[in-house]
């Protein structure tokens, strides 16, 4: 409970100096909202809103402010009610706000020079597993129950090769399965022994100590996955939308780069396209999250 | 179902006892940041056993935010609000066990405090049970936490550990989620949670908040149940938060003589094997060895390392204290003394070595820094002249600003020529003395003389402590922070110095035209390696371990076991760790498969089969040949 009351305050601290910033327009001036899922420490996160929509504000030339919101659902829901005019989302909930509500998915993050990536299964080098049939019985970490890379397209490896039924339990096939709670507990978790596999982003080994990287190997790649996304309400005005894609990509070009630190750490932006949701929406609809 | 219930008993005990920790590994990936308690008391702990213990930096560790925190908050700061109620009595503890210089009543207030900050948040994360998004991210607060003693752990007590791993993931797996409007839902299993909740807690309770604590050698934070057994399982050396050993970025360029004249080193074993050394932390003793830490850890390619610091044992980025008492206690001189790294280039030109030059010969030097400051065995003679035969091809970066006199070269910078005449002008300050006096710009802008300018004091009255080596000024502009302790962090703030401690009267406009004279003979026409395309650091480490390799065409035929086996030591393990700066991530298992067919040479050393080992080396140049293409 302490903790939403901790959010909460964040929120209205953010308004508040906000408001201040804004209090010489008038209620008609154009602002833009945003809205930021903690992925981590939401007191870091509340640091990376102000330096951010400070940027995105000189950018756009609209002030611009941010709140933290417990959870996807919570910024889907900002999104709905018109709390939030744009907000940062992992592509999964951003497909489902897409079908739900009409938002549209704005920009991908880029890693690596894509705005897509894979899941993939990792299993120790000193295992004697090979196969995604040798993990029956076994033991698997997976990131969080809706992760993308972390969760369902790795899952759906299993049901490309005939060893799970299509949106069944995946608790019939292995001997457990673990939420670790994100790329880095669920990988650790398998390359410190506690698990068989881990069910994860294929640059998770990256956050494995050197010495650990060469311990492992992947068994099965899912298909490709838009990266993470930016995605703005359903009706936003067109001028402020091409003004904060603007001032987003020019977070690609050298002098800005810095900011990107700000805004969860990507290598950059891209503009997003509609056919890179493919995969996703396709999974969507096997697991019941969109019609 | 709140656990400070279920541990009231516990925490009853506790009374007013505080703790902050921190852990690191031995290897060169960025470190993740620190929650600001766990960060503090691992720094403290750390730093607690140096000796001299540094009681004021303790004090900051704990007092003010680390650069290694998440969040600009203090250890102090943070603890005061994980634990609401207790938190001001147990950073009180704290801060009362560091005025008064105990460090056993450190250990103890800070383990207390650590157990109890991860009691709350485990607590609040169990109230949050039905909210799982703010359960979980109370959780990964509680694991930042747990951070702080979890390598520790895993040493020493590694069935636990394991017993303890298990239970933070069903921790994260019973705490259940909320889906996306609400399809994908999991329940929360407060049941499984609550248990997995109590084995972590009554585990930390037991190691990290006993009723009494035995009596500490090290401040290591290993878990009490595991000290009777700790020498089976021993704590390695490790680094605080905040260590930095990565190479600088950008990463200076290195010039080796005979590779401008287009000679390969794989033509030249005793230069390679020279260069292996350079970057073998077996070489040195413990701590250095474990940690990783070789030469090129701070002489990145010959230079410094501007980056490189140790909480505790560097004063600021860039250099450390090595006769202190970290690398080797037998050499430690109790003196608070830390040095800016030195840059190597064309260092055959730069004798005496030391910043005091108190050493003449380069191989004597390079012995005292293996021996004596990072308490290495004795190098062989072979070690010793494969150093130096490599250390030697070290030249300065071209400038071609200047001539081999020293001289410039293009006039048409009149602040520059103007700098010039002030860098050669007696000054009545200076007894009659230019710069250019010590600074010769013939011989390298260096007299290879020493000198007392007044930049540091002696330890005593009429002390010839202050004494220190000139610099060259070659290849300067890439070296800041300057001084040998790196006090003075610009060029311009070096000229400043002199211009006021020896009253040369320069007013700005000179004494910006001296520094840029300065900066335009110390310059140099390509400072720092360039990566592009295919020439990445990993290519660039890994043509340099495959030239290391080559050494074996001199060591095979010698049956140089004890050689042999040094370097296959040193480039099997870098090989394996080099993966992880890969950019072509589909080749790993290539680079894996060439790391073991060295470890199948020197499995083949070490039962005296020469023979096979030769053709194994065979069949290893024959797949490097075949993969390397594609790799990069």
């Amino acid at each position: 409970m302490k903790r939403r009351n901790i959010i909460r305050s964040a929120v209205l601290a953010f308004t508040a100096a906000a408001l201040l910033v804004a209090q010489p327009l008038t209620a008609a001036e154009p602002s833009i909202t945003m809205a930021f899922v903690p992925q981590e420490n939401p007191d870091k996160l509340l640091g990376d809103i102000e330096q951010i929509t400070a940027y995105l504000s000189k950018e756009t030339g609209v002030p611009v402010k941010g709140f933290v919101t417990s959870d996807h659902a919570a910024a889907v829901e900002a999104l709905r009610n018109g709390d939030a005019d744009i907000s940062f989302m992992g592509a999964l909930p951003s497909v489902i706000a897409k079908h739900r509500i009409g938002a549209e998915p704005i920009l991908l993050e880029v890693y690596r020079g894509k705005p897509t990536y894979r899941g993939r299964v990792f299993v120790r080098r000193d295992s004697a597993i090979e196969t995604l049939a040798d993990l029956k019985g076994k033991t698997i970490a997976f990131a969080d129950p809706i992760s993308e890379s972390g969760y369902l397209f790795p899952l759906k490896t299993f049901v490309d090769e005939g060893l799970l039924e299509k949106g069944a339990d995946p608790k019939g096939f292995f001997g457990e399965v673990y939420f670790a709670g994100g790329y880095q507990q669920a990988i650790q978790a398998m390359a410190n022994g506690l698990v068989d596999a881990a069910g994860v982003s294929q640059y998770a080994d990256l956050l494995l100590t050197p010495d650990q990287q060469a311990e492992i190997r992947w068994i099965a790649e899912s298909e490709q996955i838009p990266s993470h996304t930016v995605i703005a309400r359903k009706g936003l005005d067109d001028d402020l939308k091409t003004r904060f894609i603007a001032a987003m990509m020019k977070l690609n070009e050298p002098d800005y780069r810095v900011y990107l630190k700000y805004v969860y750490g990507p290598d950059g932006y891209v503009v997003a396209d509609n056919s890179a949701f493919t995969n996703l929406e396709a999974l969507a609809r096997d697991y019941g999250f969109i019609d | 179902m709140a656990f400070i219930r279920l541990f009231a008993p516990a925490l009853a005990v506790l009374i007013a006892t505080i703790l902050l920790v921190s852990v690191s590994l031995a290897t060169v990936i960025a470190e993740k940041k620190w929650d600001p308690f766990a960060g503090s008391f691992q720094t403290m702990l750390f730093m607690a056993d140096l000796k001299p213990v540094p009681w004021e930096k303790i004090r900051i560790a704990f007092e003010e935010p680390l650069s290694a925190a998440e969040i600009p908050v203090s250890g102090k700061e943070r603890l005061e609000g994980l634990v609401p109620g207790n938190g001001e009595a147990l950073s009180a503890a704290i801060s009362a066990a560091i005025a008064s210089e105990d460090r056993q009543a450190l250990y103890e207030a800070a383990s207390r405090a650590l157990a109890a900050s991860l009691t709350a948040s485990l607590d609040r994360a169990a109230e949050a049970l039905s909210d799982p998004a703010s359960a979980q991210l109370e959780l990964l607060n509680a694991q930042q936490l747990y951070r702080a003693v979890d390598p520790f752990v895993r040493q020493s007590d590694p069935d636990n550990a394991r017993a303890i791993g298990r239970a933070w993931l069903t921790l994260t797996t019973t705490t259940g989620s909320s889906g996306v409007f609400g399809i994908g839902s999991q329940e929360a299993d407060t049941e499984r949670y609550l248990d997995a909740g109590r084995t972590i807690l009554t585990y930390m309770h037991e190691n990290y908040s006993p009723v009494r604590f035995t009596e500490r050698v090290s401040l290591a934070p290993a878990p009490e149940g595991a000290l009777p057994k700790l020498a089976e399982n021993p704590i390695r050396p490790w680094f605080p938060p905040g260590t930095d050993i990565a190479d600088q970025d950008p990463l200076p360029l290195l010039v080796l003589n005979f590779e401008e004249k287009g000679i390969d080193e794989a033509d030249l074993p005793l230069v390679a094997y020279g260069d292996m050394l350079f970057d073998s932390p077996e070489i040195f003793g413990e701590p250095a060895r474990t940690l990783g830490i070789t030469c090129s850890t701070c002489h990145n390619r010959s230079d410094i390392n501007n980056r490189f610091f140790i909480p505790g044992v560097s004063h600021r980025p860039g250099g450390a204290d090595v006769d202190g008492g970290f690398f080797n206690a037998i050499f430690n001189d109790f003196q608070d003394d830390a040095l800016d790294t030195p840059s190597l280039r064309g260092i055959r030109l730069t004798a005496p070595y030391g910043r005091d030059g108190r050493i003449a010969s380069l191989r004597e030097f390079t012995r005292n820094v293996i021996v004596s400051e990072f308490g290495g065995n004795e190098p062989t003679p072979f070690m010793l002249d494969a150093l130096i035969a490599y250390m030697n091809e070290f030249d300065f970066l071209p400038n071609s600003k200047i001539d081999r006199f020293g001289e410039l070269t293009d006039r048409s910078d009149a602040s520059v020529v103007r700098g010039e005449t002030l860098f050669n002008t007696p000054f009545d300050g200076m007894a009659g003395k230019s710069c250019a006096s010590c600074h010769v710009p013939a011989t390298n802008f260096t007299d290879n003389r020493r000198y007392d300018i007044g930049s540091v004091k002696g330890n005593y009255d009429g002390s010839r402590g202050g004494q220190f080596d000139t610099p060259t000024l070659i290849n300067v502009k890439y070296t800041a922070p300057y001084f040998h302790d790196g006090s003075l962090p610009t060029l311009g703030s070096v000229v400043d110095w002199f211009n006021d401690t020896y009253a040369l009267d320069l007013n700005e406009s000179q004494r910006a035209d001296l520094t840029a004279y300065v900066e335009t003979i110390g310059g140099a026409d390509e400072p720092y390696e360039v990566f592009d395309g295919k020439a990445t650091p990993f290519a660039l480490a890994f043509a340099e371990l495959t030239t290391f390799a080559t050494t074996l065409e001199a060591l095979i035929p010698a049956r140089d076991k004890f050689h042999a086996n040094l370097m296959l030591d040193t480039v099997i393990t870098d090989l394996r760790q080099d993966i992880s700066a890969m950019a072509n991530r589909d080749r790993i298992d290539q680079v894996i498969e060439l790391a073991d067919g060295l470890s199948a040479v020197q499995s083949a050393i070490n039962k005296d089969g020469w023979v096979t080992a030769s053709s194994e080396w065979l069949a290893f140049k024959t797949k490097k040949t075949a993969y390397e293409e594609a790799m990069y």
